[in-house]
């Protein structure tokens, strides 16, 4: 009988070994970079140029901070786009490597932790405590020690605000007999419930509901329960609070909407929700402030300009006020590596100040930039342009819920996403059962 | 020889000697080898339910893959086997899923399953008026037949290529004498054609297992791991690990212990692809 040759012979057991290991090989390399930095005293760098790592949420910032710093300093930016959930690692790579590509990054504020105990970026605290011009009093009280420090040292810059409120389509809610968008998570359920049942049929839902399994989306939904409901990820002393009976009001409120919002929460992305609202299907959304510049933007693809209305996050349980809940929110940091230092400096300065932020809160093309100082959040264009989402923002003043920030925090980010993805999935059992398993974890992370 | 231990070297030694070392110190992103902590990352991720979970999902996973991409590969081989003259255009349109870039086949995937306008939810709309919306990514046990389909899709061709040159390759005398002595249809192929393609079918199966267990772009694309962790395969743990969560040390461990289980599912495949070759 002929047969056919095979690459599989006596060492087949061998080749079966290999074949697992080359399966699941990672090639990670290992080596370092020196630190140096350049000098020039007079604030002219042309020739220069400064690599800048930012999300993709942020390209349209980066165009207009690009020709903005050049036409002030002579340098050229060159922003390098990743996604929003890569951007830390690859920082983290690319000073681990020694590559050492970047100089300047954006970076989620919840990994400013990681990056620094992985010696990925600097140590900004004698420059920031020795530089009055940066005017750090300036930044909104509760975004600034967690947008910036880790341990008591000064690691990063506020660059985008980003705090969730709730936006609601008026002329959906007004069809369904609302003439007030909801002040509690109880309300909110109930008119999105009323909202789905009546307009389901016709693609219309209650709410999109940001459910994919990322800590920036799925942690960002529950974390606005969490503020609402006037919860902690922890305490004064950093120790987890998790599992507060607040935190699993939370929690369960997020399931019970759950099977009420655009389908399906869990492959609701920001591109999925967000073109849904922007295409008037859902009666809420929970988003940055930003979101309001581009519904009022035809050329963003907006079908919603003038139909919509923004407010504050809903409370619940025992809690009346509202708080913010700082989700996301990006700081400005510098390489670990980077041979231009003071460069760098220069620009996170710059792209931190006031004037900056301000500009980018009303630019068109929207930029996705929310206000990260007092004083722009107070910007008269702003106020005029955008009174409501001005309002809105103003919830930052009195408090803010925000992430931990030390070392694990993106892992612990990640636990609690992962555990409440499978609450809403029906397998993680009770909504207290599942944040007593995630409590547990932190302990052992963050404790 | 020279050549080809450098290449073992690099290609196979470099990546292990790391991921042990990794396994077995703390190791961060950007900081790896700290400290040796001996096994304890090993007693971490062997407590964890979701980690052990995953890897009984992979193994899952790739059988049911493997088992599905063989069985539609080989009839698909033989089809065009047997219209090998008119097959041409045939045999280049199936190759295609194989050469389509792995994002671009979740992409399209996750259209077809997307509630709101995909295939599937617009078919049943239009086959049952009035129905709910149907998400095929949102149902736990769905998900995961879903990626796996977008799997099968995307390398049955090889299956479909590897079968068919084998099949082509086949001694003609023979089945021309067995068609002489009457045997026919299913019976010539039983008795004739697969014993001497069975060689290369297992060897394709183990190909396809290995595939299938590396499985990393469809997860990411398709679901994130989800919902809840139904979608969350061993490669996508390891990604977790280390490029979300910083945690070199704990994606090593993992990637040690698929690497054990993948060993252990493979080797009776070698075994049976062994023994083919020798009859």
């Amino acid at each position: 009988m002929t047969s056919t040759r095979s690459p599989f012979g006596r060492r087949a057991s061998g080749v079966a070994f290999v074949a697992g290991a080359a399966a699941v090989a990672m090639t990670l390399s290992a080596c370092a970079g020196g630190a140096a930095s350049g000098s020039n005293a007079d604030g002219d760098f042309s020739g220069e140029e400064l690599t800048v790592l930012l999300i993709s949420s942020h390209e349209g910032a980066s165009e207009w901070l690009s020709t903005e710093f050049e036409e002030k300093t002579g340098a050229t930016i060159n922003p390098v786009i990743v996604p929003y959930d890569e951007i830390g690692s690859k920082l983290a790579l690319d000073q681990q490597s020694g590559a050492n590509t970047i100089d300047v990054a954006a970076p989620w504020y919840v990994s400013l932790g990681d990056l620094a105990a992985d010696g990925a970026i600097q140590d900004l605290t004698e420059w920031v405590d020795g530089n009055d011009a940066l005017d750090v009093d300036d930044f909104i009280p509760s975004l600034w020690k967690p947008y910036s420090q880790v341990d008591g040292k000064t690691y990063g810059l506020p660059f985008d605000g980003d705090t969730h409120v709730l936006f609601y389509n008026r002329e959906i809610l007004a069809r369904n007999g609302f003439d007030a968008p909801p002040a509690t998570w109880d309300e909110y359920l109930e008119q999105t419930k009323t909202i789905t049942e009546n307009e389901s049929a016709d693609g219309v839902y209650g709410a999109a509901i940001f459910g994919q399994k990322s800590p920036l989306i799925l942690g960002a939904s529950f974390a606005n329960r969490l503020a609402g409901f006037g919860g902690e990820f922890v305490d004064e002393s950093g120790e987890p609070t998790i599992n507060t009976p607040e935190a699993v009001a939370a929690a369960q409120a997020l399931v019970d909407v759950n099977d009420y919002a655009l389908p399906t929460p869990a492959e609701t992305d920001f591109g999925a929700g967000n073109s849904a609202w922007f295409a008037g299907k859902v009666g809420f959304i929970e988003n940055w402030t930003d979101l309001g510049v581009r519904s009022q933007d035809p050329e963003s693809g907006s079908e919603v300009v003038d139909q919509w209305g923004v407010t504050f996050l809903p409370t619940g349980g025992g809690n009346t006020a509202s708080r913010a809940s700082l989700v996301a929110g990006f700081s400005w940091v510098i390489a670990a590596n980077t041979q231009k230092t003071e460069l760098a400096q220069e620009f996170i300065e710059w792209a931190s100040s006031s004037e900056v932020n301000a500009k980018l809160l009303t630019e068109l093309p929207p930029t996705g930039i929310d206000p990260n100082r007092l004083s722009s959040l107070e910007d008269e264009t702003y106020g005029t342009e955008f009174p409501e989402i001005q309002e809105a923002n103003r919830a930052t003043l009195d408090g803010a819920l925000a992430w931990p920030t030390g070392e694990n925090a993106t892992e612990a980010a990640q636990v609690l996403t992962d555990e409440l993805a499978k609450l809403l999935a029906g397998e993680g059992g009770t909504a207290q059962e599942t944040l007593d398993r995630v409590q547990a974890e932190w302990e052992d992370l963050l404790g | 020889m020279a050549p080809a231990v450098l290449s073992l070297v690099v290609l196979g030694g470099y990546p292990l000697v790391f991921i042990a070392l990794a396994a077995f110190t703390e190791s961060s992103l950007g900081r790896p080898f700290q400290e040796f902590v001996g096994a304890a990352t090993f007693e971490s991720v062997l407590a964890d339910g979701d980690a052990t979970a995953s890897l009984l999902r992979g193994v899952v996973y790739a059988l049911l893959v493997a088992v599905v991409s063989v069985a539609l590969g080989v009839a698909t081989a033989v089809a065009l086997w047997r219209s090998v003259r008119a097959g041409a255009v045939v045999r280049t349109l199936l190759l295609l899923p194989m050469i389509t870039p792995p994002v671009v086949v979740g992409v399209l995937w996750k259209l077809v399953f997307t509630p709101s306008g995909g295939l599937v939810d617009t078919v049943l709309g239009a086959v049952i008026p009035g129905g709910a919306t149907f998400s095929v990514l949102s149902h736990p046990v769905f998900a995961f037949l879903g990626v796996a389909l977008a799997d099968v899709w995307e390398w049955t061709p090889l299956i479909v290529l590897l079968v068919f040159a084998a099949l082509i390759g086949q001694d003609a005398a023979i089945t021309e004498a067995a068609s002489l002595d009457g045997a026919h249809g299913f019976r010539l192929f039983r008795s004739i054609t697969l014993p001497a393609i069975a060689g290369t079918v297992a060897a394709a199966f183990l190909i396809r297992l290995v595939l299938a267990f590396k499985v990393f772009d469809l997860v990411y694309v398709m679901t994130s791991g989800g919902p809840g962790q139904a979608t969350t395969l061993p490669a996508y743990v390891i990604w977790q690990a280390a490029l979300q969560q910083f945690d070199v040390g704990r994606a090593a461990a993992v990637t040690l212990l698929l690497a054990v289980v993948v060993t252990l599912v493979t080797l009776p495949v070698v075994a049976v692809t062994r023994r083919l070759h020798n009859d």
